[in-house]
Formats: structure tokens, sequence, C-alpha cells
């Protein structure tokens, strides 16, 4: 059994480093496929974004601009971030991120600057809750794919939607390969924390005013997946506001901290929890569990490994 | 005089009523008797400081606004409407930008930044011919607006965590309620209850005209810093603690006023206690209406507030 869990860890780790890997990469191979007949050459094409939506792009997208960290992310992982040519403040991850023209903030982007970059393609996540910008950007005649990431899954098919538009003769291959994997490399997780008793998690998103996640959190999965359960999967909106009366009676056995600046320490009416008492208390990166990216799976693993130590004796 | 007793004796059975309720209601529920560890850590911890914090919060603001419109015979006259709720958020705001680990800097920056914002608008009001109504509001109303955008500047330095638990604060949010800020504000509204009570007599007189006042042997200057200085003091602690909770410094001093007279020594007083009464009765809502979430408490009073203004508005 023991065995059996170190094989799958490692391959799921193998997975992650390839993923991480190809967003250094940048394999590039201009040549379209199947478009060389007497047929006139096709000049663009249709796909459908997450929210249903048809969307006109060139053949070979050149020029792309990320309005979420979460799509920035994933863009680099799938090895085209050299293709990025605008991206938000908040899109700090991979370091080079950092150096690409920024265009305002994920809440406020700037659409003169979006515009004067001349983009093929702008990708918005609802994650960010900016879908009016979507408007606006079509208006301008620039095509606006929208990612609507709510699960792990979609995390999947959104890196492959993502691999498809950018991909090319060459590297979407690779990708055509990996991303199917990652999908049964994620569903054997699952069927293999499934039978674990479900540990009760608080996950504090900030300390005061106290924040939690809610039923619309697609952390909830991340948690349940990772063989715990949120003790706050009932309560409305994603990221709601909770009571501390009912935070101190909920006594939580695990709290998992989105670490920031003013959230790094449990807030005080888990005192006397199970959670605090037996020294429970995990940080995750609030980078990485508030962004439905590819870091995510890492963040499953790690919650996975916080909730189970015992299935994950090797350090990581 | 003897009336006035006897509605001070049934607000003093109000606010008693109206907090022993409070206590009784939340999001927990518990029961009247036999509270076990958790149930009276709630009630002791987390219910009852919130209660009381809400009720010296509400006698702090009720009082300022008393003060403030008998001193600038000025209806109107509100800690909010004033700037000075503004002031005291923004210096909060620096405090809370710039040194957030010492807990003290938030009740004194905003004591001071409700000081300036008062001493601005009654200089920009004060003409060579003194000072009139229409001046005191418009002066008021650009310094309230002012600050609001150095605040929203402000907020641009904030990542998103903070970002949203500061818009809840901004809000009005009495969820921080320590044992420690219970007593900081207590013994704020205390001083300055006492202080402007002292100064009620002379209040009394100026509500007639400052040159009369002066006639009369009042020393116009000294009263006027001692209110100011009150308001602000009261106003700070009460922003610092819980942010900006809006109209009860408007509405209780003018339904004081209804049933009592203008005469300040009982009009300061009772709005203190009406105040604390409203605040309390807001909070509970705010803490109920929604469980296990919360409302402001700041928008549950605005929206008790504005239509009662409206109300006395068109019935005087």
């Amino acid at each position: 059994m023991k065995s059996k869990v170190k094989g799958h860890n490692s391959r799921f780790i193998v997975m992650l480093v390839m993923l991480i890997l190809s967003g250094c990469g940048g394999v590039r191979n201009a040549n379209v496929a199947d478009t060389t007949g007497s047929q006139p050459v096709a000049t663009s094409r249709v796909v459908t974004d997450d929210l249903g939506r048809h969307v006109t792009i060139p053949l070979r997208v050149t020029r792309v601009v990320s309005l979420a960290p979460n799509l920035t992310e994933s863009i680099f992982a799938v090895g085209a971030g050299d293709r990025l040519v605008g991206v938000t403040t908040f899109c700090n991850y991979p370091e080079q991120a950092k150096s690409i023209t920024k265009i305002g903030d994920t809440m406020n982007p700037n659409m003169e600057s979006i515009v004067a970059l001349k983009p093929d393609i702008v990708f918005v996540s609802t994650a960010s809750q900016i879908e009016s910008f979507t408007k606006t950007l079509d208006a301008n005649g620039i095509a606006v794919y929208v990612t609507n990431p709510m699960s792990l899954d979609d995390v999947v098919k959104d890196l492959f939607a993502l691999s498809e538009i950018l991909g090319n003769s060459e590297n979407s291959g690779v990708l055509a390969n990996f991303v199917p994997e990652l999908k049964r490399e994620i569903n054997g997780f699952r069927e293999r924390m499934k039978n674990e008793t479900k540990v009760r998690v608080f996950v504090q998103i900030s300390k005061e005013p106290l924040f939690t996640i809610g039923k619309q959190s697609f952390l909830n999965e991340v948690i349940d997946v990772a063989g715990g359960e949120s003790v706050t999967n009932e309560v409305e909106s994603a990221y709601p506001k909770l009571s501390k009366e009912t935070a101190l009676a909920l006594s939580p056995d695990v709290i998992i901290l989105s670490e920031s600046d003013d959230n790094r320490e449990p807030n005080e009416v888990f005192r006397n929890s199970p959670a605090v008492k037996n020294g429970r208390v995990y940080k995750i990166n609030a980078d990485i569990i508030s962004r439905p990216g590819p870091r995510l799976f890492g963040g499953l693993y790690q919650i996975a490994r916080d909730l189970h130590p015992k299935k994950f004796p090797v350090p990581f | 005089m003897k009336r006035g007793l006897v509605i001070g004796a049934v607000l003093l059975a109000l606010l008693v009523g109206v907090i022993l309720v409070a206590a009784m209601l939340g999001a927990e529920r518990l029961p009247l008797f036999d509270l076990n560890e958790q149930q009276r850590s709630i009630l002791y911890d987390i219910r009852v400081p919130r209660i009381l914090l809400g009720a010296c919060v509400g006698a702090s603001l009720a009082v300022a606004g008393a003060g403030l419109q008998s001193l600038l015979r000025n209806p109107l006259a509100e800690p909010y409407l004033l700037g000075v709720s503004n002031g005291a958020a923004l210096g909060t705001m620096v405090a809370f930008v710039f040194f957030q680990s010492l807990e003290l800097t938030r009740p004194i920056l905003a004591f001071a930044g409700a000081g300036l914002a008062t001493l601005a608008v009654y200089r920009m009001a004060k003409s060579r011919a003194g000072m009139n109504v229409e001046r005191l509001v418009l002066s008021g109303v650009i310094v309230t607006t002012f600050l609001s955008s150095v605040i929203v500047m402000l907020t641009t330095l904030l990542d998103a965590a903070k970002l949203r638990s500061f818009t809840f604060w901004l809000l009005g949010d009495l969820s921080q309620a320590t044992r420690n800020g219970v007593y900081l504000s207590l013994g704020a509204v205390i001083i300055g209850t006492i202080v402007l009570m002292s100064q009620a007599r002379a209040l009394n007189l100026m509500m007639v005209g400052e040159r009369d006042a002066f006639d009369f042997g009042v020393e116009v200057g000294r009263v006027r810093m001692l209110v100011f200085g009150a308001a602000s003091l009261v106003v700070g602690a009460a922003v610092a603690a819980s942010g900006s909770v809006g109209y009860v410094g408007l509405i209780v001093p003018h339904l004081v006023r209804l049933s009592v007279g203008s005469d300040n020594r009982l009009v300061v007083p009772f709005s203190a206690i009406a105040g604390a009464i409203f605040v309390v009765f807001a909070d509970t809502i705010a803490r109920t209406a929604i469980a296990p979430r919360e409302l402001p408490v700041g928008a549950v009073t605005a929206l008790i507030g504005a239509p009662m203004f409206i109300y006395l508005l068109r019935k005087n």
C-alpha cells in the first residue's frame, strides 16, 4: 500500500515538474498544419469559450493579453509565455511575468493600454469578476476568450483549451498528451483519498474581519479531493464574512491559512479549537490557493499531505 | 425637568432591555441557563464585547452629533457629514497601511484625523461675517469628499485580501470587538460625554447666538475648542473601533430634541443612551439577518436612518 502511494505521488510530481518545465521552454513553430491545399487558406478560426461564446481568432495567435494571474500562469504552463504582451499588476508568477507590460490590476484594467498592445486575443477569467470588460473589448474588435474555472477538471480543461489556441504542431502533441494524463492523475488522486476519513477543515481567508470560503468556492472540491471537508461549505457565496460565533462553534480539526500579510495566524476565536490545540494549523501561499491555475495541483498535494500526513511519508 | 427624568428612565430601561435581548440573539443559538464552556466563550468573548462596543460607538456618535449641532447651530452638523468621521477613517487607514503592528496607533491617528478634519471644516466655514449654515455644510461636504478620495487613493496600496477587510471595515463593522477595544471606547465616551455635559449650559446660550452668549459671559472660544475636542475624541475612538457608522449622529439627537426639547443638559446624556440603543439594535440585525454571514452595521444604520431623516424633514 505504502509503495503504491509513493509511486503514485512521484508520478504526480513528475507531472507537476513537466508542467513547470514546459512553462519555461517555449518551443515555437510557425507552420500551420493542413492549409497547403488548393482551397483558399483560412486566416481565422472560431473557438468556443467557457461561457459558450463563439470567438473568432487568427490561426496563429502571437500577441496575447491576460487579465488574470491564474491565466498568466496557465499560459506560461502551456509554453506560450513568450507570446504574452500584457498582464495585470497581480501577475507575479512565474518570474518572467513580472517584466511583461502591465495593463492595470485585475479589477481595473486600462482599456487604452490593452488596445494599444494590439493583441490577437485577450484572456479573461470569471474568477476575477470582470466580465463587464468583455463587452468593451468586444466593441473594440478584440477577441475575448472567457474562462470560467470552477473545479479541478475545469482548470485542466482550460489548460487544454489554452494549449489548443496557443499551441502549434510541434508542442501541441506534447500538451495533448500531458493534459489528459494530468486529468487521470487527479482522478487517481481522488480515488486514492476517497476512503480516508474526511478531516474537518476551516479555510481562513482573512483574520480580521473573519472571511472564509463558502458554497461557491472552487476550493471546496480541492479540499474534498485532498480528503477533507470544508466546515463552511454550506454558507452562501464564495468568500463570506463569517460570524465569529459560528466560527467558534464549528471547532475545526484543521485550519488552513491562505497566507498573506494580515493572515498569518488563526483568529482568536479558534483559541480552543482542536486545530489550534493539536497544532494543526497550516499555511498555504494565498496566490496558490486563490488562483484556479496550474499551481493549484501543487496546492492540492500540499493540502492532502497536511490533512493526511501518514499517507504522505515522503517529504515533498 | 420632571418629564425629562421620566424620559431618561424610560431610555435607560430600553437600553438595558435592548442589550439583554441582543445578548440572547446571534448566529449561534444559546440556551438561557447551564451554558457549556464553548457557549460561555461565544457569549462572553464574542457576543457581549461586541454589544458593549456597539453601545459605546452609538453613544459616541450621538453625543458628538448633539454637541456639534448645538455648537454650530446647525441641524445638519453630524460627524459623518462634517468630515469628522472621514478624518478619523483616514487616520485609521494610515495606521492600517503603515503601522499595522502597533494596536494603539489606530485610535490615536483616528483621533488626530478627526480633530484635523473638524478644524479644517471650521476654518473654511468661518468668514469675517461669522459662520452661516450654507458655508458650514458646503465645507463639510468638500472636506468629506476630499478625504474620501484620499482614502480611495490609499486603497490602491492595499493587496486584494487587505482591500476586502478594509472595505468591510469602512462600511462600519463591529465584529472586531475585543475587551480592550471596549475599555478604550468606554473611556473615550465617558470623558467625551462629561466634557460635553459640562458645556451644556454654555451651549444652551450659544444656541441663541455666539454674541449673546458672549454677553452672558460665555468664553465662546474655549467652549468651541472643548466641544470640538470632545467630538473628535469620541468619533476617533468610535471610528477606530468600528469604521464609519453613519446617520447615528444625525438622527438620534433630533429624535431626542423632539421628545425633551433643546436643553443640552438633557439632550447630551439622552443622546448618548439613545445612540447606544440604536446601534445595538442595528448591529443585532447585522449579526442575525443573514447568519452565519454578517452585514456591515453601517449599512443597517443607513437603511434605518435615511428614511427616518426624510420623515423628520417632512414633519418639521
